[in-house]
């Protein structure tokens, strides 16, 4: 039958019907090609054999809150074990299905080879593929295996636990079940509890202030520096220089928990010093105070932040091409012209992708709030929702998985993440040189 | 005023402000150091004029001798070495997958990479959790070693994606004329052009696991098995107050980091810029 293919193309849906029949198939029966087709159809093999175990663990996806109050507690299933088997099968599922338009794919490219060759192609060939064809799917294999469970999975069971009524006390495996409950964590967080809506009001606030607030004081902050040292040619500058990198080299959660003890309310040597000096006559609430601790942590991630921006854009004053300053100087420009209209435009200019990673990386910037605050003081709502005056949208998602238990909420919370940053990924994708020279 | 006092004003101003900074800067610092060498154990004991209370090597001797210090710090090692390699081997292998072959689904799957990148990774952390008890891997360094690279591999492989596009594909084309496979002009044609792109990768994921606090907490049980930041962390909570203890284990942590730091600047800036302008 195989050697009965027609070398002109048209026999192409002869090959597309066998490939698409059974995986490999077309492989087998009409490109002669017994590696590759046996490969494929094993992979097809092994799929049928777990069908019937796929189905009862998507079966078990849908009734995570079955009923198993007859079943001792040890021996009942776990609704989040459930939970993540059945996206763990749909992830499985997924791979498959890629797997076989792949295999169609491959037969039908093998086909149009075969024509134009006029030969079937050797077999050896498939396997010495390994160097050869095969390697982009050997080199991705480990990239894309680890991002599938490690980081697509968890993600897909942290937004579907937020359809779930999974949070302490009463919806915790195994003495109780969970159960989908569609949008209610959704409308209960904004607006249909009261306390939790106002306490992501402020949090959400927050977070976008504090984002802001911390890009913007650390850009211009090391765009202070750097300027100086740049302008005023200092003999001392490297000093300085190699000094004001030092936050930037210690590890972050290191100087966070130092600055924490260092303005301790009443027992931190920054108020024992500056009462000893007589400057102020009582503590300053400098982490208790819920205005006071917001502007603590802006300027203490401003301490850490600076100096990364500060070699950033020291960098990039260097790169400015001297040809320019001289054009500038023979038109008669003053230094103050010069820096006001060629060095801080075109720093702005090169830096502005960087401005937009510095605000994501903020918003996520857990680190920074959690070990010097710890998100407290606490105010009214913290009792109920676990959020204090100082926590940003991740702090609280921490606090709500790992001290509350309250999945469902930090889930619904993860989904603002995402909605939130999603748009900031986009820009910076359409700013990237291969998307604008249409590579992709 | 004429011009050059009022540049001396200037320069005095700019000095008084430069050294301002430098007091805020060095404050902590010079604080942790004197920390480490004062006698007691609680940040409220301590002097408030840096190494005024005495000297003394006990918080030291104690780390070594009654904590797991030297496990944490070994753990941490194992932990960022591994992670180190791994990435690099993976992140730099689909890059250049990405950057030098057509397939299928090519464009959607670096969209995804993109997107995914923006999550902190512990956004999914319960159910990393469950997959890692799953896995057998709960209280296992390699575990961590997984979640670390897998965390990694967004970002990086857009990171490197991006250096191996500036390079030319002409000369791939001339090794494969000469007979080379793919993974001989990966290994000994693009690897070495792309090395600084390859260091900053290499000297970012290493540094990563010293100070994570989030996934050794959720990976790991044992304090045998517990990496520096966790260990660290330990002796400052709200029920204990080591902070002389804490102090001391931070200065050893925070040398060699800096030493670390200081020999690899050069390859870092370069990295940075790199990352910035050849998005």
């Amino acid at each position: 039958m195989g050697a009965s293919l027609a070398t002109d193309g048209s026999d192409k849906k002869k090959v597309k019907k066998a490939a698409l029949l059974f995986m490999g198939l077309g492989h087998i029966i009409h490109l002669k090609q017994w590696v590759k087709g046996a490969f494929f159809a094993v992979i097809e093999v092994i799929f049928l054999c777990f069908l019937p175990y796929i189905f009862t663990k998507l079966g078990d996806l849908i009734n995570i809150g079955k009923d198993q109050s007859s079943i001792p507690v040890q021996e009942r299933q776990l609704s989040h074990f459930m939970m993540i088997d059945g996206i763990v099968v749909i992830a499985f599922i997924i791979i498959f299905a890629i797997i076989y338009y792949l295999s169609v794919k491959s037969a039908m490219d093998d086909y149009r080879e075969y024509c134009i060759a006029g030969k079937f192609a050797d077999n050896r060939d498939a396997t010495k593929g390994i160097l050869g064809k095969a390697f982009p799917i050997i080199g991705l294999a480990p990239a894309l295996i680890l991002v599938v469970f490690f980081v697509i999975v968890p993600l897909i069971f942290s937004i579907t636990a937020g359809f779930t009524n999974w949070s302490n006390p009463d919806h915790i495996p195994p003495g109780n079940s969970i159960n989908w409950v569609g949008l209610e964590n959704y409308i209960d967080m904004l607006g249909g509890e009261s306390d939790w809506a106002s306490a992501f009001l402020r949090v959400a606030g927050w977070t976008i202030i504090w984002g802001l607030c911390a890009t913007f004081t650390c850009y211009f902050g090391g765009l202070i520096v750097a300027v100086i040292f740049n302008e005023t040619k200092l003999k001392i500058a490297p000093v300085f220089r190699a000094i004001f990198i030092l936050p930037y080299a210690v590890p972050n959660i290191l100087s966070m928990m130092v600055w924490k003890n260092l303005l301790n309310g009443s027992s931190g040597t920054v108020n024992r010093t500056l009462q000893a000096l007589g400057i102020i006559d009582s503590a300053i609430p400098w982490l208790s105070d819920v205005t006071m601790a917001r502007i603590t942590c802006i300027l203490i991630n401003l301490w850490a932040g600076f100096p990364y921006f500060m070699m950033l854009i020291a960098g990039q004053m260097t790169a400015i091409s001297a040809d320019i300053f001289e054009a500038a100087s023979i038109d008669g420009a003053n230094k103050f012209q010069v820096f006001k209209n060629i060095t801080l435009p075109m720093v702005l200019y090169q830096t502005v992708p960087l401005i937009i990673m510095s605000f994501t990386h903020n918003v996520n910037n857990f680190g920074a709030v959690f070990f010097l605050t710890g998100g407290a003081p606490n105010v009214a709502s913290t009792t109920t929702t676990g959020a204090g005056g100082t926590d940003i949208v991740v702090s609280w998602i921490y606090k709500l998985t790992m001290d509350q238990m309250n999945y469902k909420n930090a889930s619904v919370l993860a989904m603002f993440v995402f909605v939130v940053l999603a748009p900031f990924a986009i820009i910076n994708f359409m700013n990237t040189k291969s998307f604008k020279e249409g590579e992709l | 005023m004429n011009a050059s006092t009022k540049n001396k004003v200037l320069s005095v101003i700019v000095i008084i402000f430069l050294l301002l900074v430098t007091f805020v800067v060095l404050y902590p610092i010079v604080f942790v150091i004197s920390a480490a060498f004062a006698p007691g154990n609680t940040a409220t004991g301590l002097s408030i004029v840096p190494f005024g209370a005495g000297f003394t090597f006990e918080h030291f001797t104690y780390l070594f001798s009654e904590t797991n210090f030297m496990l944490w710090f070994e753990n941490t090692l194992i932990i960022a070495i591994c992670t180190c390699i791994l990435s690099v081997v993976i992140c730099s292998l689909a890059a250049y997958v990405f950057s030098r072959f057509r397939f299928a689904l090519k464009k959607s799957m670096l969209m995804s990479l993109l997107i995914l990148q923006i999550f902190p990774s512990f956004v999914g952390m319960i159910a990393i959790y469950v997959i890692i008890n799953r896995m057998g891997a709960y209280n296992q360094l390699w575990g961590l070693v997984l979640v670390y690279v897998a965390g990694n591999v967004p970002y990086n492989t857009w990171l490197v994606k991006s250096y191996l596009d500036t390079i030319p594909k002409s000369l791939d084309e001339a090794a494969r004329i000469d007979g080379a496979n793919h993974l001989t002009i990966f290994w000994r044609v693009v690897m070495p052009i792309a090395k600084p792109i390859i260091i900053f990768l290499g000297i970012t994921t290493f540094t990563g696991p010293w100070m994570d606090w989030i996934f050794p907490k959720l990976v790991l049980g044992d304090d045998e098995k517990q990496t520096l930041a966790i260990g660290l962390f330990s002796f400052v909570t709200d029920r204990k107050d080591q902070f002389t203890t804490f102090a001391a284990g931070a200065l050893l942590v925070a040398i060699p980091f800096v030493f670390f730091f200081v020999i690899t600047q050069k390859a870092q800036t370069e990295g940075l810029g790199a990352a910035a302008v050849k998005e």
